[in-house]
């Protein structure tokens, strides 16, 4: 099994609050990979650190042979690690196709993913968007901003992507559309990171789960047995998040 | 060179930075907090320090009073602003609100210039307190009075944003739009709170700023750029942060005023040096946390 | 949608024959007035350049008068000398004041570009022996002095600067500078140099901005720190683009016609004093109201009796 992603002893304090406090795992290459953990556990904090976002204080962040945890955003993009944003703020005059070109243009990564699906639209067709490519964002409901979110995230021809909370809120048909537009990137070669609150989700989807608590690694391994341990539960008690 | 000349620059400082800090308070809840881009708040604090000037001179009214009437008005007018026309640009980005507080700013400035000429005023009234002396060392009642109301004016604004159901409605608001709405807050509302209780402290700094600086129409603009600098020093949002922000911007700015010839002409340029020198070393204030996207 | 240069020849064409038009046949004083439209329409598509990736500068009057300044100090040489030493100055100053400035939040930048507009009188008035002080300089008249040609030289300007103001607008640059704008997180996780991106733009706009300064002060031969300092400078192109409409080439330009055109009446009637708190109210009406500005409002017309027409069409 190849390493996609490596974290060893990542910390990362605002002031006097330690967010992330020496956590260390892998991300293996070509899985899905969930990332869980109840409110306030550091998940989007270990994503901001890992995309370059945030500075970690601590630690080492390893993509392959390059140590991320001291590059720029962008320079993380480039090598072929993306994110999406929970909450997608778009520019309102900009269309689908325009923001799917931005990292067409300045990522320009070739991916076999990227090979088959030539420009803007069969990107955009790709991950769910039926609205015409012309559409302005500020016309575009939340679910299709989303949609644009990932598409713009795919069109970077990242070798792990980041999905953050895709699915929340999510109808069940939508949801399955995500299901399967996940499965799809997964099966052009991409490791696939769902940071994700519904667990049925990452049940269905996950090959390997890792949870996150009060900055800390929790544990790790396949969803089932994860997700059975007493201390997983503990850690959501009294949020009911199984559907 | 003996105690007393060194202390006598600094204890005044103190005085200055109380000021400052009165005028920063205001800002720290409408940057700091709900992240409103309010380029007019010095502006606000200026129509405070005309207003208690006015009704000093033509009413007879001491500034100890007519400075809450002055944050009464600029509260209303704050109101008036906000639902005027800020509530609706909130909602386009912080590009915008830049620039129309920056319009509004340029509006009231002007209008102040019309309305009464750019001439410098100076007020006098008989001390409201009267003068200290502590050995060799003398501060006037009027900056005592001032050091004294600004630091009362920061804690309230303290125990408000800390304490109070208000504050903590207006920091769910802008930490955490979504999740506020769910919860049933108006969100707006909060933010509309947080703007005039904002414009309310400016009044009072107003009325300050009438005791110890020139009233003139421009005397905004160097406090509100000082007031953004000791907010960045402190970090952003941190209400403490703005107090010790204000206390070492005011001990440069006095060092520099007394030791350095020509120095009291640099105005708020010591604010604009010490704020690129220290973000250059702590790129989020002396005391700030790392803003969420 | 994003420019496409080939398409805009037309409005190059225009702006060209306007301003050669003008020279050839306005009398004096209508060339006065266009000159200058002309100096303040540089000055705001410079400005809106830098607004793009949502930067507000307050600077430009710092950029104005380098650009005034540098041309009055390399007065005695070829004539080319002045254009590219007040142009050049003023792109290196953005270059530094930019990177001291462009990582820090955004309302920062604004008030450094204050500061750094204000702060410029003081080396000007310490340094007399080459700026000639508060008594102020000669610098190298612009087309011997004779206003036709001033304008021609303007115009050709202004077309310069419409051209840039394009590729800016383009498909490579004008989504990745609103995306900067609206989410600069967005914009570096798609691949954009952000600070890098914003260096660039800060360059280019300060480097027009500096070209409006060279010519102004080649225009009457004398110029003093008061005046091409002046704050009025800076308030100018934010008030006048936003009028017009930000994000365009042509809203700028609409703009100056139609506030040059408001300043005549309004200091008329307020006078010198004050006469700015009509920008002020241009700004926050356009912003709250219309913020497309004028451009946007009359194109939004254009769209909707097109689609009226072909709707009638229909049976």
């Amino acid at each position: 099994m190849t390493t996609a992603i490596s974290i060893r002893n990542v910390t990362k304090s605002f002031g006097g609050l330690m967010a992330l406090n020496d956590v260390s795992f892998d991300f293996a290459a070509g899985r899905i990979i969930g990332l869980i953990g109840p409110n306030g556990s550091g998940k989007s904090t270990l994503v901001n650190v890992l995309t370059g976002q945030f500075q970690r204080t601590s630690g080492s962040l390893r993509f392959g042979e390059h140590e991320i945890g001291t590059l720029r955003a962008d320079e993380i993009v480039r090598l072929g690690v993306a994110r999406t944003y929970q909450i997608p703020k778009m520019p309102p005059q900009l269309t689908i196709s325009e923001i799917i070109e931005v990292p067409l243009h300045y990522v320009a990564r070739r991916t076999p993913l990227l090979e088959k699906l030539s420009g803007p639209e069969a990107i955009a067709r790709f991950c769910g968007l039926t609205q015409p490519v012309s559409t302005p964002c500020g016309q575009l409901s939340v679910p299709d901003l989303r949609r644009l979110e990932v598409a713009r995230a795919v069109a970077c021809g990242p070798s792990v992507i980041l999905l953050d909370e895709t699915m929340a809120g999510l109808s069940p048909a939508d949801a399955t559309q995500v299901v399967d537009l996940v499965r799809a990137i997964n099966a052009a070669g991409v490791t696939v990171v769902l940071i994700e609150h519904v667990m049925r989700i990452i049940n269905l989807l996950c090959e390997q789960v890792v949870v996150l608590n009060n900055g800390a690694l929790l544990t790790s391994g396949a969803p089932a047995s994860v997700l059975a341990e007493p201390a997983v539960r503990e850690a959501y008690l009294g949020k009911g998040y199984v559907q | 060179m003996d105690f007393a000349t060194l202390l006598q620059p600094l204890l005044l400082s103190l005085a200055a930075a109380s000021l400052y800090a009165a005028v920063a308070s205001g800002l720290t809840l409408e940057f700091g907090v709900v992240k409103i881009v309010n380029f007019a708040h010095g502006d606000f604090v200026m129509l405070g320090a005309f207003v208690t000037y006015f009704l000093a001179t033509r009413y007879g009214i001491s500034p100890a009073l007519g400075m809450f009437i002055a944050a009464l008005l600029m509260g209303a007018l704050s109101a008036l602003v906000y639902y005027g026309f800020l509530a609706r640009i909130l909602k386009q980005d912080q590009h915008n609100q830049l620039l129309a507080t920056l319009g509004l700013s340029i509006l009231i400035v002007n209008t102040a210039a019309i309305l009464w000429t750019p001439d410098a005023r100076a007020l006098h009234v008989p001390e409201i307190l009267p003068t200290l002396h502590l050995g060799r060392v003398t501060i006037p009642g009027n900056n005592l009075f001032v050091a004294l109301v600004g630091v009362c004016l920061y804690l309230a604004l303290l125990y408000v944003l800390n304490y109070s159901r208000w504050g903590t409605l207006m920091r769910l608001a802008s930490d955490d739009p979504e999740l506020a709405t769910y919860s049933g807050l108006d969100v707006n509302k909060a933010f509309a709170l947080a703007f005039i209780i904002g414009g309310f402290s400016a009044g009072i700094a107003g009325g300050l700023v009438s005791l110890v600086l020139y009233v003139q129409p421009l005397v905004g603009i160097d406090l509100g750029i000082r007031a953004f600098a000791i907010i960045a020093l402190g970090g952003l949002g941190s209400v403490p942060g703005a107090m010790i922000g204000a206390v070492v911007l005011s001990i440069v700015e006095g060092i520099v005023n007394a030791f350095v010839p020509g120095g009291g002409s640099w105005g708020y340029g010591i604010a604009f040096v010490v704020l690129i020198a220290v973000f250059l070393v702590r790129p989020y204030g002396l005391f700030g946390k790392e803003l969420r996207s | 949608m994003s420019t496409k240069i080939v398409w805009r020849l037309p409005v190059y064409l225009a702006i060209g024959l306007l301003g050669g038009g003008f020279a050839y046949w306005a009398d004096p004083y209508l060339i006065q007035i266009a000159l200058g439209v002309v100096v303040a329409a540089l000055l705001a598509l410079s400005w809106d350049v830098l607004s793009r990736c949502g930067q507000v500068s307050l600077g430009h009057a710092g950029f104005f008068g380098i650009g005034a300044y540098f041309s009055a100090m390399f007065a005695e040489f070829h004539p080319a000398i002045p254009w590219i030493a007040g142009i050049g100055a003023c792109a290196i100053a953005a270059a530094l004041l930019g990177m001291l400035t462009l990582r820090l939040q955004r309302v920062y930048f604004t008030i450094a570009t204050l500061g750094f507009a204000l702060a410029l009188q003081v080396p000007v008035l310490i340094f007399d022996g080459w700026t000639g002080g508060a008594g102020g300089i000669a610098p190298a008249l612009v087309a011997g002095g004779d206003p036709a040609a001033q304008l021609l030289v303007g115009t050709a300007l202004l077309v310069i600067a419409a051209v840039i103001s394009d590729v800016v607008l383009s498909a490579w640059f004008r989504p990745a500078f609103f995306m900067i704008r609206t989410k600069p997180e967005l914009a570096a996780s798609s691949g954009v140099p952000v600070v890098r991106t914003k260096l660039l733009a800060f360059v280019m706009s300060g480097a027009l901005g500096g070209a409006a300064g060279v010519l102004y002060a080649g225009l009457y031969g004398y110029i003093v720190p008061g005046d091409v300092f002046n704050l009025n400078w800076s308030v100018l192109p934010l008030a006048v683009t936003i009028l017009g409409g930000m994000d365009t080439t042509l809203g700028p330009l609409l703009g100056t016609i139609v506030l040059r055109l408001l300043e005549e009446v309004a200091r008329a009637y307020i006078g010198g004093v004050g006469y700015q708190v009509v920008y002020g109210g241009v700004i926050i009406f356009f912003i709250a109201v219309m913020p497309t500005g004028l451009y946007g409002f009359l194109r939004g017309i254009v769209m909707r009796l097109r689609s009226d027409a072909t709707k009638a069409d229909k049976p």
